[in-house]
């Protein structure tokens, strides 16, 4: 007698595929998908509790451990709450600094996910070819601030170290070979027809799902919503330059990479903007109290990460200390809608749908 | 090799044909070891990196240490494994790939079995390492395993179609099956080769056979980034080394097959050109085969499965055998090509 | 087909392009002055007070202190000194905070050690590390004169 069944598949925490250790358990008709169920929290370090007995400089440093792949803006997110609540003047100096390496971070970022990316969907040359890119971010990164990944470079009210000799020329050479090393890009796999079947019209949702599901980032402006955090509520100096948010029309794989490789230009754009007006000189740090306390309160600031809507949510009892803190991690958001877009898919797909989140796990389990 | 066959079985000639297996048997894994270490050195220069270059002058001896390390690892079989099928199977896949070089000319003098039926001797024992596929998958009792033996059964099934048809136009326009034929039909300059003539058969040939060795964009039963490593993902030490070599010892047989249907074998470009031993002909034109592969393996991502069925059968079948009308047609009219 | 061979395209101009790869380990890496490595204590400059251990994120480091024995002077000198770099994250902020310099980064990183014995690090080894130190620390979390509040 011959009879078929489905079978559960475990696919990760260790699995190529999974970004990290992350876990789906999926039931499989052949390599059809029927039913999807992620499990997370193996990388779950507790970061909200073990803020509540740090004060807030010392929270800065377990924000670059949340998305590692882009620390610059998890630390923008926590200073700015702060300073927010306490009411600080930010030297125009310091917030420059921020806002240019939030946009380096943001190109290092969207880097590592086309690498990682065109490597889920089988090609290898992209990955190591986002990575020497992405090496020259952090080699500027570790003039800066002395780290390569985990920078703990903002603090309350302005940044560690003023920019080195010169560093400031790097980085306009930098943006300048960017732009011939994005046309690259595009000629390397971005007209690939196999890349494009792979992509196309895969993992597609409509712009009310997407906003009932929470997303944020490119998988909410691939749908065709016009909501980026830098223009609908522009924070530290993003008002001042001129620049496009990208929005797609299909939501699907394919619209999302495309959005993605946009907004690399856009940062370039921004960064081009950022570097000429830079002051020539100027204070790093502005007035700030020996003892950083916020007055009572509650607060919720958010900024557009690479991934989405970051946010951070302050209770303040007027202590050195948050009596609450909470991230608002868009890569945990996101990653809720991953059970509804698997069903009915391919193995092959569900490695193309997952990549395309954009998840880091640092974020997700937080 | 070939007036040997003619006599009856003698010692002496079983001791020929032993050697000259041996010997072809060291030629190949000198291949394989070097075809290894080009690919990661190739695609390392294509990544901007620069390959194996610790193990020995210039990283030359990277494969060996490498093979030496396989088959000093232990060899350990999953306690849910089917034993006996488990170690068949990395043995079922490496047999038929050394054999059907059996068949394969170098030059028009170096040959060691002259078989008539030239290609059909390959497609057919190619086919039994398909099994042999299916059973490691089959027989590792993991799930991963499964899917990637399943794959590569629908997979080299689908593409063996396509690739004997394709070929069927080289046989049609040379006459025979033999391969010494087809090359010896394609002698002048390399517009006579195949591969202008049968363009549309060589497209479809290319495709299919990229498809055959399991390697990128086709190299879905091992695809590492969904099923982590498909059909061998149980199998470590001298075993993974076996199926390591099977797919190796295929890159050589169908790039030589390309070489002989497609380019001219040891025909020279021109005839000009003929002091040149044809040998060296022969080997040029599989090095510049190998390298192509290697270059597309570092540049094209993965297709999907059914965009993979999809093509073996929507696209190259039925083009493979509109080439054997449109062949048939011009012999018709103009006669034979050659 | 086009996007494919203007994809193969790409890659084989890569195939001369100039190399990426350190050379690593024969090479040693140089990394700019403001790399925050392993740290450097010095022990003179200590005055006991504290700063570092308190600021440290993930309290790996553990001090005890002395009575002078010039009895001349007043304050307290450095008994002991542990880094616990299990622990240790290279946040930078114990340095950030020093009143007196006392302990600074360096700019070496490797750390590795086969026993977990071996990354507990006392003040012996912490003074004695003193290659590649670094010129800058920026202290700016450090009370300004007039001491700590």
């Amino acid at each position: 007698m011959i009879r078929t069944e489905e079978f559960l598949l475990n696919v990760g925490p260790q699995h190529p595929s999974t970004h990290g250790v992350f876990r789906i358990v999926v039931k499989l008709d052949g390599e059809i998908i029927t039913e999807a169920t992620p499990v997370m929290g193996y990388l779950h370090r507790g970061t909200e509790k073990l803020a509540e007995n740090l004060n807030y400089t010392q929270i800065i440093p377990y924000t670059d451990r949340m998305d590692y792949v882009s620390a610059m803006t998890n630390n923008y997110v926590l200073v700015h709450a702060v300073e927010k609540m306490m009411d600080l003047e930010i030297p125009e100096r310091a917030e420059f600094l921020r806002l240019i390496v939030m946009e380096m971070q943001r190109i290092a970022s969207h880097l590592v996910w086309w690498g990682t990316y065109l490597l889920d969907i089988g090609a290898m040359s992209p990955f190591l070819f986002a990575f020497s890119d992405r090496e020259r971010i952090l080699e500027m990164f570790n003039e800066l601030c002395g780290a390569r990944l985990t920078y703990n470079y903002m603090r309350v009210g302005g940044v560690k170290w003023d920019a080195p000799e010169g560093w400031i020329d790097k980085v306009k050479r930098f943006v300048k070979d960017m732009r011939l090393r994005l046309d690259e890009y595009h000629n390397l796999v971005s007209g690939n027809e196999i890349f494009l079947s792979r992509i196309k019209g895969v993992g597609q949702y409509d712009a009310a799902t997407a906003i009932q599901y929470g997303l944020s980032g490119a998988n909410l402006r691939s749908t065709g919503v016009n909501w980026d955090l830098r223009k609908t509520e522009p924070y530290s100096l993003y008002s001042r330059f001129d620049f496009d948010v990208i929005v797609g029309k299909n939501g699907d794989c394919y619209d999302r990479y495309l959005c993605r490789m946009a907004e690399i230009e856009q940062s370039i754009r921004i960064l081009e903007q950022a570097l000429e007006q830079f002051p020539g000189d100027g204070e790093t740090m502005g007035k700030v109290p020996r003892v950083i306390r916020p007055p009572g309160g509650e607060i919720y600031v958010r900024i557009e990460s690479p991934r989405g809507e970051i946010g951070c949510h302050i209770v303040s009892k007027g202590k050195a200390e948050p009596y609450r803190l909470k991230f608002r991690r868009p890569s945990f958001v996101n990653l809720q809608i991953l059970p509804k877009l698997l069903v009915g898919e391919s193995m092959t797909n569900m490695v193309t749908i997952l990549g395309g989140i954009d998840i880091v796990l640092g974020e997700v389990d937080c | 090799m070939q007036h040997f066959w003619d006599h009856p079985l003698s010692w002496g000639t079983g001791g020929i044909f032993v050697a000259g297996a041996v010997g072809v048997l060291a030629f190949v894994l000198l291949f394989v070891t070097y075809a290894i270490y080009f690919e990661r050195k190739v695609i390392g220069w294509m990544q901007f990196r620069r390959g194996p270059n610790r193990t020995g002058p210039l990283g030359l001896l990277q494969s060996v240490a490498d093979v030496a390390k396989l088959l000093l690892k232990e060899d350990t079989i999953p306690a849910k494994a089917d034993r006996g099928l488990f170690i068949l199977a990395p043995v079922l896949a490496f047999v038929p790939s050394f054999a059907v070089l059996a068949f394969i000319p170098y030059s028009s003098h170096l040959q060691f079995a002259d078989l008539n039926i030239g290609f059909l001797y390959y497609i057919a024992l190619s086919g039994v390492t398909t099994i042999a596929i299916v059973i490691a998958g089959w027989a590792s009792n993991n799930k991963y395993a499964l899917l990637g033996g399943m794959r590569s059964a629908a997979q080299m099934i689908s593409y063996e179609v396509p690739l004997v048809i394709s070929v069927v136009g080289c046989v049609m326009w040379a006459g025979s099956l033999n391969l010494r034929d087809i090359v010896a039909a394609q002698s002048g300059y390399f517009w006579h080769w195949n591969f202008l003539p049968q363009i549309v058969g060589f497209a479809v040939f290319v495709i299919a056979a990229i498809s055959e060795l399991n390697r990128t964009p086709f190299d879905l039963p091992e695809a590492e980034s969904e099923l982590v490593a498909g059909y061998h993902v149980e199998y470590s030490g001298f075993r993974f080394a076996f199926f390591m070599l099977t797919e190796y010892v295929y890159v050589y047989a169908i790039a030589s097959l390309t070489t002989l249907l497609f380019l001219g074998g040891w025909n020279p470009p021109i005839p000009q050109l003929d002091f040149i031993p044809g040998i060296i002909w022969f080997f040029l034109k599989f090095a510049v085969i190998v390298f192509c592969l290697f270059w597309i393996r570092a540049t094209l991502p993965r297709l999907r499965v059914d965009q993979l069925m999809g093509l073996a059968w929507k696209v190259l079948l039925p083009l493979a055998i509109l080439n054997i009308f449109i062949t048939a047609a011009y012999i018709q009219l103009w006669g034979m090509g050659g | 087909m086009k996007g494919m061979i203007k994809g193969l395209g790409v890659t084989l101009k890569t195939l001369g392009a100039k190399k990426v790869t350190h050379a690593y380990p024969d090479v040693p890496l140089e990394m700019p002055d403001r790399f925050r490595g392993i740290q450097y204590v010095i022990e003179d400059k200590c005055i006991v007070c504290n700063q570092c251990a308190r600021i440290c994120p993930t309290e790996c480091i553990t001090l005890t202190g002395k009575p002078n024995p010039d009895p001349e002077k007043k304050g307290k000198v450095l008994d002991t000194f542990d880094i616990n770099f299990e622990l240790c994250i290279l946040c930078d902020l114990c340095t950030e905070v020093c009143p007196t310099e006392a302990i600074v980064m360096t700019n070496n990183f490797e750390l590795a050690a086969y026993s977990r014995d071996d990354l507990f690090k006392d003040l012996q080894w912490l003074g004695s590390n003193t290659e590649n130190i670094r010129e800058d620390n920026n202290n700016i979390g450090a009370p300004q004169k007039g001491g700590a509040k």
